[in-house]
């Protein structure tokens, strides 16, 4: 059991090798969160091509194209993914550091204003150009910074650099310190209303996916690269701003669509529970909330545009103490549309069984196996 | 069962403890020198943790034997019952007596004076009663302790060991050296400590910008302008309670990224801080879409399902034996901090059907199980009927 694959066989071909311009939709439900398929991705994008299987099919891209990722994640800070991806063996600092990574950080500031509201807007999008002459060093003081919470005396490390605190103004102290840990990640804020907040935001991200265009063509020598997009819970957008302040539905796909554009393929993952799905369906007695009916049909139409779409539920027999939940993977309404059937990969359609283990190695099997 | 299989069950029994010890030795060391009192490094994977001041409740938290830093539990609590109130008592009470800093949105100052009184370290409670249980009754020891786990402090303390070969001594001699994670408290006293008067009550104001906005920047000011070892609790009394909050605070738009904030600043390195969130499900139910979202950002999620009065029959029933207090509710987990994050599953726990009592002196959660064949028949009855239709009515 410890000896897992970081990224089971019978998954690889659902996660590795997705379709140009595709759309991959991972839906997922409270108890059965899709971080761990995320990673999946990650890893079979990320990975050095030394292991053999990846070598020979399906690891780099079809054409022995280099795989890039730019991660965008509104509910899940960097401290996270770094950690969680350290466990498969990516190093995610360093991979942002060879400019095979990006993360765009959607937690950290998208609602809550840095203190000095005004001109972070500004400062956010300038954030980037000074980090990026300085990646090599980025990293490299973070590396040096957070270790520094858990190892033994912290308060020594820390208390040098936080002395001068105090005697900066009092609500600025959370603003200097912040980038300086974060390194080399762009973070988004959500300001003014709707089609326009929307906009900035892909402003935002086609500027991070530009970059890493960017260093590819000038430091690999034209090397081509294609660039995966996953989006990491895009609807709680939708869920937190509503169409109340201009965000409907309509909006987010078109959103969507346009990021799109810019990458290679995307992966998006959704909450599906029932109440956010099921509620706008006349089997509901009660009237639908806005949010309900907004969400429903992002997620129905986004299934719509997908090539394919993986589902993550509970088991509904139960929790079970060797399964942690249910994987369907289907075809998405846009599956089959291509004139080169190979494009679309191959894979079939199935439902899996998959367990996670404490250490963070995933087990997949069928039912019954 | 068979001498032989006894003698079995005895050797595994002694080569687990051994392998406990190995394992737990690099986990405690970090501890030694951190020495923040009340946080102490998770036994699953290290992480820093603080007691919820329910140690039944940090049994449940995924094996970590407390909440992470850096997440919010949401307790849901039906009915109009105030069982999920005392748990956010027993948190800030914890913290109070651990010299945390807790911030308490939208309560007056009434509510920190009526924070339970403090008794002692939980574990030193919870020996007094291992004894007088180990005093009662000696042939099913072995049960005994099967049935200790849940309830018992050392049940998650090493979570990949099975219940059953829990030895006490290695879980009970450690923590006397250590100063105390956990604390217990008596709901009919009042709490008397120094350090109560630190207690940050952020008010409910009305003002020109948005409350929660508001809210959010206070709590934002007061974790910037401490010290970066403070450990911070935030508790937020009956969330969206429309006595104290007004109607437009429930709109998404208006909680949703006030939530995630909340997140974020959790989430925000350097900052020690956990959240405890409860929010009344009569008024909100959880097959609303605003729930569910108000969950997916939380990182825990926990249902207490509080018996109705007339269930009273199947609660004495309900009672495995008749001197354990009858439960008076079931809770439910739905979501674990860090386990769910990570995928789920592979924890002992979930799935598994809880029953809470609150007693004075504790909040005790144990499995909940109805009671084997009593002699009348009567009390079977009232069980089957009162509980099986309700447990349907809880499940969703």
């Amino acid at each position: 059991m410890p000896s897992q694959p970081p990224l089971p066989p019978l998954l690889t071909p659902y996660v590795s090798s997705l379709p140009p311009s595709s759309l991959t939709l991972l839906s997922s439900v409270l108890g059965a969160t899709g971080n761990w398929l995320v990673l999946r991705f990650l890893h079979a994008a990320l990975s050095a091509p030394s292991t053999p299987d990846s070598a020979f099919s399906f690891g780099e891209g079809k054409n022995g194209k280099k795989q890039k990722v730019v991660l965008v994640s509104f509910l899940r800070g960097w401290e996270f993914w770094r950690s969680e991806a350290k466990r498969l063996g990516l190093d995610l600092a360093r991979l942002t550091d060879k400019r095979q990574f990006a993360f765009v950080d959607g937690l950290s500031e998208l609602f809550s204003a840095p203190t000095t509201p005004t001109t972070t807007t500004t400062t956010i999008t300038q954030t980037p150009p000074p980090s990026q002459p300085s990646l090599r060093g980025g990293p490299i003081p973070q590396r040096t910074v957070l270790p520094a919470r858990s190892a033994p005396g912290p308060i020594p490390a820390r208390g040098p650099q936080l002395a001068p605190r105090p005697a900066a103004t009092a609500p600025a102290p959370s603003v200097p310190s912040a980038p300086r840990e974060i390194g080399p990640v762009k973070r988004l804020h959500w300001s003014g209303n709707g089609a326009t907040a929307l906009e900035k935001l892909e402003k935002d991200i086609a500027d991070v996916v530009e970059q890493l265009w960017a260093t590819a063509a000038t430091t690999e020598g034209g090397e081509e690269s294609e660039v995966l997009l996953i989006l990491d819970a895009p609807d709680l957008l939708l869920a937190a701003t509503g169409p109340n302040k201009g965000v409907g539905a309509t909006e987010m796909s078109d959103w969507v669509m346009g990021l799109q554009q810019y990458v290679h393929a995307t992966v998006m993952t959704l909450a599906a529970d029932s109440p956010l799905i099921h509620n706008t369906s006349a089997f509901g007695h009660q009237m639908a909330t806005p949010l309900e009916t907004e969400h429903a049909a992002f997620a129905i139409g986004s299934a719509h545009r997908a090539h394919m779409v993986m589902q993550l539920r509970n088991l509904e027999t139960g929790a079970a103490r060797d399964v942690s939940g249910v994987l369907r993977v289907s075809k998405g309404g846009a599956w089959g549309q291509r004139d080169n059937a190979d494009e679309d990969g191959v894979w079939e359609e199935r439902e899996v069984l998959y367990f996670i283990q404490r250490d963070g190695g995933v087990s997949v099997f069928g039912r019954g196996e | 069962m068979s001498f032989r299989k006894r003698n079995i069950g005895l050797s595994t029994g002694g080569d687990r403890p051994a392998a406990l010890v190995n394992s737990a030795v690099p986990l405690q060391q970090p501890a030694v020198p951190e020495s923040t009192p009340g946080v102490r490094p998770s036994p699953d994977d290290g992480r820093p943790t603080t007691s919820t001041g329910t140690p039944s409740l940090d049994n449940i938290l995924a094996g970590h034997g407390g909440l992470p830093i850096g997440k919010a539990l949401l307790v849901e609590e039906n009915g109009t019952t105030d069982f999920a109130g005392a748990l956010l008592r027993y948190y800030a009470a914890e913290g109070v007596v651990q010299d945390h800093r807790v911030h308490v949105v939208g309560m007056p100052e009434q509510w920190g004076r009526s924070l339970p009184g403090l008794i002692g370290p939980a574990d030193a409670v919870d020996e007094k009663q291992d004894k007088r249980k180990g005093e009662r009754m000696k042939i099913a020891w072995r049960y005994e302790r099967l049935g200790e786990f849940g309830a018992g402090i050392a049940g998650s303390r090493v979570p990949t060991a099975t219940p059953g070969d829990q030895s006490p001594a290695t879980a009970d001699s450690s923590p006397d050296k250590r100063p105390a994670f956990c604390h217990a408290f008596d709901l009919t006293k009042r709490l008397t400590h120094p350090s109560i008067t630190n207690l940050n009550y952020i008010p409910l104001h009305p003002s020109n910008e948005p409350l929660f906005t508001t809210i959010h920047k206070r709590l934002q000011a007061a974790i910037a302008s401490s010290p970066p070892t403070t450990v911070h609790r935030i508790v937020i009394p009956s969330l969206l309670n429309p006595t104290l909050y007004p109607p437009e605070s429930s709109q998404p738009d208006s909680v949703l990224p006030f939530l995630h904030s909340l997140r974020a600043l959790l989430n925000t390195s350097g900052v020690r801080a956990t959240a405890m969130i409860t929010i009344p499900l009569s008024l909100y139910p959880r097959a609303s879409g605003l729930v569910r979202w108000m969950e997916l950002i939380s990182d825990g999620v926990i249902e207490l399902c509080p018996f109705p009065h007339s269930a009273d029959a199947l609660a004495t029933s309900g009672a495995a034996t008749s001197h354990e207090e009858p439960p008076q509710g079931m809770l439910k987990t739905h979501r674990l901090p860090v386990l769910h994050e990570r995928g789920g599953g592979s924890d002992q726990n979930v799935g598994q059907d809880w029953a809470f009592t609150l007693s004075r002196r504790r909040f005790e959660i144990k499995p909940f199980s109805l009671p084997p064949a009593e002699g009348d028949k009567e009390g079977q009855d009232g069980a089957v009927s009162g509980g099986m239709p309700k447990k349907a009515d809880l499940e969703f």
